[in-house]
């Protein structure tokens, strides 16, 4: 996926009522790019059957 | 003695002294009071000083050790605290303008637990914002390392590693979401110990993320964090997370019998290509592995694939829930946060529900692999970071999507067990010399969920057979 421009930033800040404007911008979008494509670069197909538990739960250490 | 070099004594050390009445905690507040008024200008590790109401509290503890009251080894033993972690009447600010005024009317668990031991609570210390981000984001200044001034004391619990390091507490608590127990004590030379999650209360300390935020000690040595872990772990009924499972004495534990331990070296950490793992790093870990083995443990390599990512994954599930507990200040209040941290938190606000689905996920099958590895291991072990303190960067901002991705792999180097929730601790394994400055490397040691007790085991007997922790700052 190519990297999120500024503006689709900001529009995506407006969707969740944020005003993402510079000198927080650009940073922004280095920073939310960076997630996305780290998050992007792991694959691993049997996560489609994985519970996503957060927490051990009692007995799952065993 | 005199009363300068009291500071200088491990909590053990201490405690042998306030117990045989050679010593009052009086006295010992009043040294540490001096040291933090001559050196704390220098590492800014304090928010807030308690001085009056140490000095009464130690007088009180004073006179139940003289009738024959005493309560055990942190009795009279001054502490310092994160200023995460509430205090009843005493403000508890995050190092965070916005939250310069609130004063909690109740003590966190962990505080509360530490007062009950008879400890003395110095102060408050410096933090990075929120406990997020570097230490420049404080908006009480950054606190400094006493190794160099000018380096990182490690984030986020920047000032329980800096006033630790600087004998201007005897011991002292951090909060560690991501790595801050870790990341400060192995930058300041100290022991960390991030417990199991669910082993100590997090009631009364302000979250980061629910289910991944642990309280633990910041010391000098292990048998200090040893005490000091064994002061504040156990069930709270006001934090129903925490395990109905018996607290031993982690202390009396500390025997140095490792025979036939099974340790496993992370191999994916051991990797200047991909991680970034400095050489030094590498070098100090390997002839650790050979002092275990030397101790009678049996080593093998050990692969966690997913090791590299844990970062990212730890990243995108902390701030994704941190900036949901308050997002009304992010929208009212955006010039009251320090930029870096406002950056992070709108950038928060931005990941997709699908990515934060996709990192819980990731994080079931980083605590499966983890809890498999402990079936062939008693311990893991790996850098606690790629390389020493860094220098602080005191201009504030994210230079490039590179810089945000290195600090993702960073945040590898401590991922494993925030998201498995098991027990790691960092602990000094050599020095590297930058200009002309020595400086602390560490190893993380990871066990067994609840085995603290194998942990601090292991750790002190590693550390009796080293010189590493006889090793500290000159701050002149």
């Amino acid at each position: 996926m190519a990297p999120l421009s500024n503006e689709q930033v900001r529009a995506l800040g407006y969707a969740v009522n944020l005003n993402i404007e510079e000198p927080d911008l650009t940073e922004v979008t280095h920073s939310i790019n960076a997630i996305l494509d780290s998050m992007a670069a792991i694959n691993l197909p049997e996560t489609n059957l994985v519970e996503p538990i957060p927490i051990l739960l009692s007995g799952m250490e065993d | 003695m005199l009363p300068e070099e009291i500071p200088l004594l491990s909590v053990v050390e201490l405690a042998n002294y306030i117990e045989k009445k050679e010593i009052t905690p009086l006295e010992t507040v009043r040294a540490y009071l001096s040291r933090i008024e001559k050196f704390d200008p220098k590492l800014n590790s304090y928010i807030t000083v308690l001085a009056d109401q140490a000095e009464q509290d130690a007088e009180i503890a004073g006179q139940e050790i003289s009738n024959g009251n005493y309560r055990g080894p942190l009795h009279g033993v001054p502490v310092a605290v994160k200023d995460q972690i509430h205090s009843e009447g005493i403000r508890t600010t995050d190092a965070s303008q916005i939250r310069t005024d609130f004063i909690p009317n109740e003590d966190a668990t962990v505080l509360a637990n530490l007062k009950a031991a008879g400890a003395i609570l110095l102060g408050k210390l410096n933090m990075s914002e929120f406990a997020l981000g570097d230490p420049i984001s404080s908006a009480f200044g950054p606190a400094h390392n006493p190794w160099d001034l000018n380096r990182s004391p490690g984030t986020s619990s920047t000032g329980s590693g800096a006033a630790t390091a600087g004998f201007l507490c005897a011991t002292s608590l951090g909060e560690d979401t991501g790595g801050s127990i870790r990341g400060p004590a192995a930058n300041c030379g100290l022991v960390g110990l991030r417990p199991t999650w669910g082993r100590v209360s997090r009631y009364g300390v302000d979250g980061a993320c629910w289910s991944i935020d642990t309280i633990g000690p910041i010391s000098r040595t292990v048998a200090d964090c040893a005490i000091t872990i064994g002061a504040i772990a156990g069930f709270d009924p006001k934090d129903k997370y925490t395990r109905q499972i018996s607290v031993p004495d982690y202390y009396a534990g500390l025997t140095k019998d490792i025979t036939g331990m099974k340790i496993g070296i992370v191999k994916e950490l051991m990797d200047t290509n991909t991680m970034g793992t400095d050489p030094v790093v590498i070098a100090a870990i390997n002839a650790a592995l050979e002092v275990f083995a030397g101790l009678g443990a049996e080593i093998q390599e050990i692969s966690l694939p997913l090791t590299k990512h844990t970062g990212a994954v730890v990243r995108t599930i902390t701030h994704t829930e941190r900036v949901s507990l308050h997002p009304e200040w992010l929208r009212e209040r955006p010039q009251e946060f320090h930029h870096n941290t406002r950056v992070a938190f709108m950038a928060a606000n931005l990941i997709p529900a699908q990515v934060y689905y996709k990192a819980q996920k990731l994080r079931a099958v980083v605590r499966d692999q983890v809890l498999n590895a402990f079936k062939e291991v008693d311990l893991l072990i790996q850098p606690t970071s790629s390389g020493p303190a860094n220098l602080m960067n005191l201009e504030p901002g994210v230079r490039s999507l590179e810089q945000a991705k290195k600090a993702l792999v960073e945040g590898g180097f401590r991922g494993l067990y925030s998201l498995s929730g098991a027990p790691a601790l960092s602990i000094p394994c050599g020095f590297t010399s930058e200009s002309g400055t020595d400086l602390p490397l560490a190893m993380q040691i990871a066990g067994r969920h609840f085995e603290e007790a194998t942990v601090l085991r292991a750790a002190y007997a590693y550390e009796q057979a080293t010189t590493w922790h006889n090793r500290h700052p000159s701050i002149e």
